[in-house]
């Protein structure tokens, strides 16, 4: 009996002790940090003090910068949950054709980097861009009817790479709404609009307002696209604010404003977890499967195709070719010819040591951090959700806070707490280490404990009833069950850090860019071709682990 | 009696696969009517082809008289101008609206006054028990109390013909017993025609004034329920309706009266029921119908028995066959006893 005993209370004491190691590391990573931009933003050198705050909305720039944030985000919203909504509808519930591969043409963008749509954008519809000089040349107008470097266009290319969250979300309740409710509508009496309107609509309802809750937040806490569209306007959003404060740099009116920015979007977050609990609400007994009805177009068949596709296009496949012609021009502006082309840009970047040395930099960051963040991730989930030792619900709520901060947030986080002895980690890659490790430990976190809830705890103790220890039940059968989720975890980790701009552009030092960093100041500084060059080798990159992804997950994953 | 649904050689195909082939039945006024197959007869099919909700590929659909569907003819009626209520399975019932609003939403729909509505809902509270959970949402409600929420949406605007796609298949099994009774009830209150969807024969004997018995896609067998249970026409019916035992044997004499039938035992068996013709063949017998005890008949050892409550079964070998044998408690035998047996009634198929 005493020889049981021992060994149940020693296996015990080492994930105590791993736990505690955790939560310290939570606490000096994550914690510490954001806590002293809150305290940071209400101090002065006199000590407490709201005039930070006070500053936000007595400057006209700053409250300007405020407002502009709200309203380009919720207009942006509102075009995503339209766009993504009707999409939706049109590729679930109708006879449309080509469907599955509209759907992977319409979820594109969900993969292409922010900024660098912006970019490709900017390419299409600049001033001398391809679609305006193709319309220049129709028309024989001196110059387009449209400004892609405007307020308009921060909105339009927001919209763009934000509305793949509507879409996904709705079209999935679209595909699980159970049929028979429609049809025990049809049954009452009502017709197929009808229907919609009084009994799929408000089904759907609460997969919407979430998915635009989180299309919201990505919008305002975008920064790619504001900067590389809005600057040049003279546009200025919080984000794009926060890095001007921070290059003057004005620390109390950079924290004031991140922590504006992190309730702002801090607070469509908890909403949007309240609407999925609540959605439990439309959970009903599911009936046998029938397979969806789908609604006959009939003669608006072909132009609602030719609409989508023309959608679809735009949304993805046109802004690559751009970016991909634009990478071979010899110069901006140069006619479409093949002899205008080059792989000049492509020699040059190879040629160029800040951007090798970018290359190997976010190579690193994207395995430290993916690497990092999936083993204690994992090992946060296994202790919460198996040991349910007490407190690992703690690290895990605490790890998961980053999901509400945004970027910018974070960043200055670092700044703060990394600047200064005893660990001075700022101006080094360090810092951005620290930074990615922040921010994407919630993902990590997630995916571990979905992976983790699919092995079902019986077959772990099935192996413990067959004799096998702890540490071989992890090894011989819990490992390889979780094998292929982590796996994916780590890429769906390593992709976006591969190609991070928001964080980076704020922490970057000479000798610790990063491939974000190198493309945004390229393109800032009127390289266009050079960052097309290099975007389109990330973009490559991406395409080959979204392959990956999918394979490794059947399909069910992908970015 | 008037025809509230007829069904002409209806037939339905999804590419190469036959769910329906060349369905007919009726069902007249204030008639219970039931579907009853195993899983994939086709049944389901045939009632959303009915509904509207399905186009069948060949066939007519008359509802009261009027031709609703007819691939032939290019007519297909939408479900909501077919004027049928319909329950399904899984109830529907609207998890956004409250009761009143699921039961009142076919009134509302059709514009009905106000007054109408709520005398209806008055109505249909106090019929189907739901008084006080008017303001409820399904999620709150047992379900039981979602089902008849479901029944009340269908009945609400009075329709003379309702379907039910095994509307009892999600309740627990006391509760099915009593919805049993109370469906029957309530279709004899509202003289509705009822078509009623089943897998279970249990439930389809039990409420149904007639029985339409299905099998891969074509109706096998039509009557009343006691007809098809006393006579059915081939071995797929006796077998799905209720239990039946099969035992190969060889008809050695047939008479008016009786046969002499020798199962391949070599045991030698009198049966009471009539026979076709002499040669192989194979028995039916109901468990009810062998009488164990008596002082004749063929020699059988206990098997097994297993006691019910009201009655005793019992698994006895004759010869080499296991049969199943169902007597009332006064009869007690143990396991490995000897008796006689007494085949009462028997049908006899061809092999």
């Amino acid at each position: 009996m005493n020889t049981v005993k021992a060994t149940i209370g020693r296996s015990i004491d080492i994930r105590y002790v791993l736990m505690i190691l955790i939560g310290l590391f939570f606490l000096a990573v994550i914690v510490h940090p954001l806590s002293l931009v809150i305290v940071k933003s209400f101090s002065s050198e006199a000590g407490f003090t709201l005039s930070n705050y006070v500053r936000i909305f007595s400057q006209d720039a700053n409250v300007k910068a405020f407002w502009n944030s709200i309203w380009v985000s919720c207009l942006s919203t509102a075009v995503c949950v339209v766009l993504g909504t009707l999409l939706a509808m049109l590729i679930v519930r109708t006879d449309m054709p080509g469907k599955s591969w509209l759907r992977m043409l319409l979820l594109l963008p969900y993969g292409i980097p922010p900024f660098i749509g912006a970019m490709a954008w900017a390419q299409l519809f600049g001033p001398v861009g391809y679609v305006s000089k193709l319309y220049m040349n129709c028309t024989g107008a001196m110059s387009a009817p449209w400004r892609i470097y405007s307020a308009g266009g921060v909105v339009l290319v927001l919209a763009i790479y934000q509305f793949p969250v509507v879409f996904i979300t709705v079209s999935g309740a679209l595909g699980r709404i159970d049929t028979s409710l429609e049809e025990a509508a049809r049954m009452s009496g009502s017709g197929p609009f009808r229907t919609l309107i009084d009994v799929t609509l408000p089904l759907i309802t609460p997969a919407i307002t979430a998915s635009a809750l989180l299309a919201f937040v990505g919008c305002i806490s975008n920064f790619g696209i504001p900067a590389l569209l809005g600057f040049r306007a003279r546009f200025f959003v919080l984000t794009t604010r926060i890095y001007s404060a921070l290059s003057i740099p004005d620390m109390p009116l950079a924290t004031a404003m991140a922590v504006m920015l992190a309730i702002t979007s801090g607070v469509p977050l908890v909403l949007a977890r309240r609407l999925e609990r609540r959605q439990s609400r439309y959970t009903v007994i599911a009936g046998k499967s029938v397979r969806p009805q789908t609604m006959n177009l009939g003669a608006w068949r072909t132009p609602i195709f030719v609409i989508v596709v023309i959608v679809s296009l735009f949304a993805g496949v046109v802004p690559l070719i751009s970016m991909l012609l634009t990478s071979f021009l010899k110069y901006w502006g140069a006619p479409l010819r093949f002899a205008n082309m080059t792989t000049g840009h492509y020699r040059y970047i190879l040629n160029l040591p800040m951007v090798t040395r970018a290359f190997r930099n976010s190579a690193f960051l994207a395995v430290a951090s993916a690497t990092i963040t999936m083993a204690v991730g994992a090992l946060v989930s296994y202790m919460s959700i198996r040991a349910k030792i007490k407190g690992a619900k703690t690290l895990d709520f605490v790890g998961t806070i980053p999901y509400a901060v945004p970027c910018t947030m974070v960043a200055i986080s670092m700044i703060l707490a990394w600047s200064r002895p005893p660990v001075m980690l700022y101006g080094t890659i360090w810092v951005i280490l620290a930074a990615y490790l922040v921010r994407y430990m919630p993902f990590s976190i997630r995916t571990t404990n979905a992976t983790l809830q699919q092995v079902h705890v019986s077959l772990e103790e099935a192996a413990r009833v067959s004799g096998a220890g702890w540490a071989q039940t992890m090894r011989d059968v819990v490992m390889p069950l979780i094998r292929p989720g982590l796996v994916a975890g780590w890429i769906l980790v390593f992709m976006p850090a591969l190609r991070e701009l928001t964080m980076s552009v704020l922490l970057w030092s000479q000798g610790a860019e990063t491939m974000g960093v190198v493309i945004y100041n390229m393109q800032d500084a009127g390289y266009s071709q050079i960052a097309a060059a290099l975007s389109t080798v990330v973009l490559l990159v991406i395409l080959a682990g979204n392959a990956v992804v999918r394979k490794l997950t059947k399909g069910e994953v992908s970015m | 009696m008037e025809e509230r649904i007829k069904v002409s050689n209806l037939a339905k195909r999804f590419g190469t696969f036959t769910a329906v082939h060349d369905v007919s039945f009726t069902v007249h006024e204030n008639e219970f009517f039931s579907l009853l197959g195993p899983s994939g007869c086709g049944k389901t099919t045939t009632l959303r082809c009915i509904s509207g909700l399905e186009q069948p590929t060949e066939g007519e659909i008359y509802i009261s008289g009027q031709l609703v569907t007819s691939p032939e003819k290019k007519v297909m009626a939408p479900p909501e101008r077919r004027g049928i209520g319909m329950v399904f399975q899984n109830y529907a019932v609207w998890p956004h609206m409250t009761v009143e609003q699921n039961m009142s939403y076919p009134l509302r729909v059709a514009r009905k006054p106000r007054e109408q509505v709520n005398a209806k809902m008055a109505y249909l509270t106090d019929l189907l028990e739901l008084k006080g959970l008017e303001e409820r949402y399904p999620s709150e409600l047992s379900g039981g109390q979602q089902q008849r929420v479901a029944l009340g949406r269908a009945l609400s605007t009075d329709p003379k013909v309702m379907l039910l796609d095994e509307p009892l298949s999600n309740l627990d099994a006391k509760l099915r017993e009593q919805m049993r009774f109370e469906l029957k009830d309530l279709q004899r209150k509202t003289g509705i025609s009822i078509l009623y969807v089943t897998h279970d024969q249990v439930e389809a004997m039990a409420m149904s004034d007639r029985v339409a018995v299905m099998n891969a896609g074509a109706v096998v067998q039509e009557g009343a329920p006691h007809d098809i249970y006393a006579n059915p026409t081939d071995k797929f019916v006796a077998d799905f309706i209720g239990t039946m035992n099969f035992v190969p044997g060889t008809v050695l004499s047939a008479t008016q009266e009786g046969a002499r039938v020798r199962l391949h035992s070599g045991v030698e068996v009198s049966i009471q029921g009539t026979s076709p013709k002499t040669g192989s063949c194979i028995l039916a017998i109901r468990p009810e119908d062998i009488l164990l005890g008596a002082e004749r008949g063929a020699d059988c050892e206990v098997d097994v028995r297993i006691f019910l409550g009201n009655v005793t079964e019992y698994r006895v070998r004759i010869g080499e066959d296991l049969l199943r044998v169902q007597t009332n408690a006064s009869v007690r035998l143990e396991p490995g006893d000897r008796a006689r047996a007494v085949i009462q009634h028997a049908l006899i198929f061809p092999e």
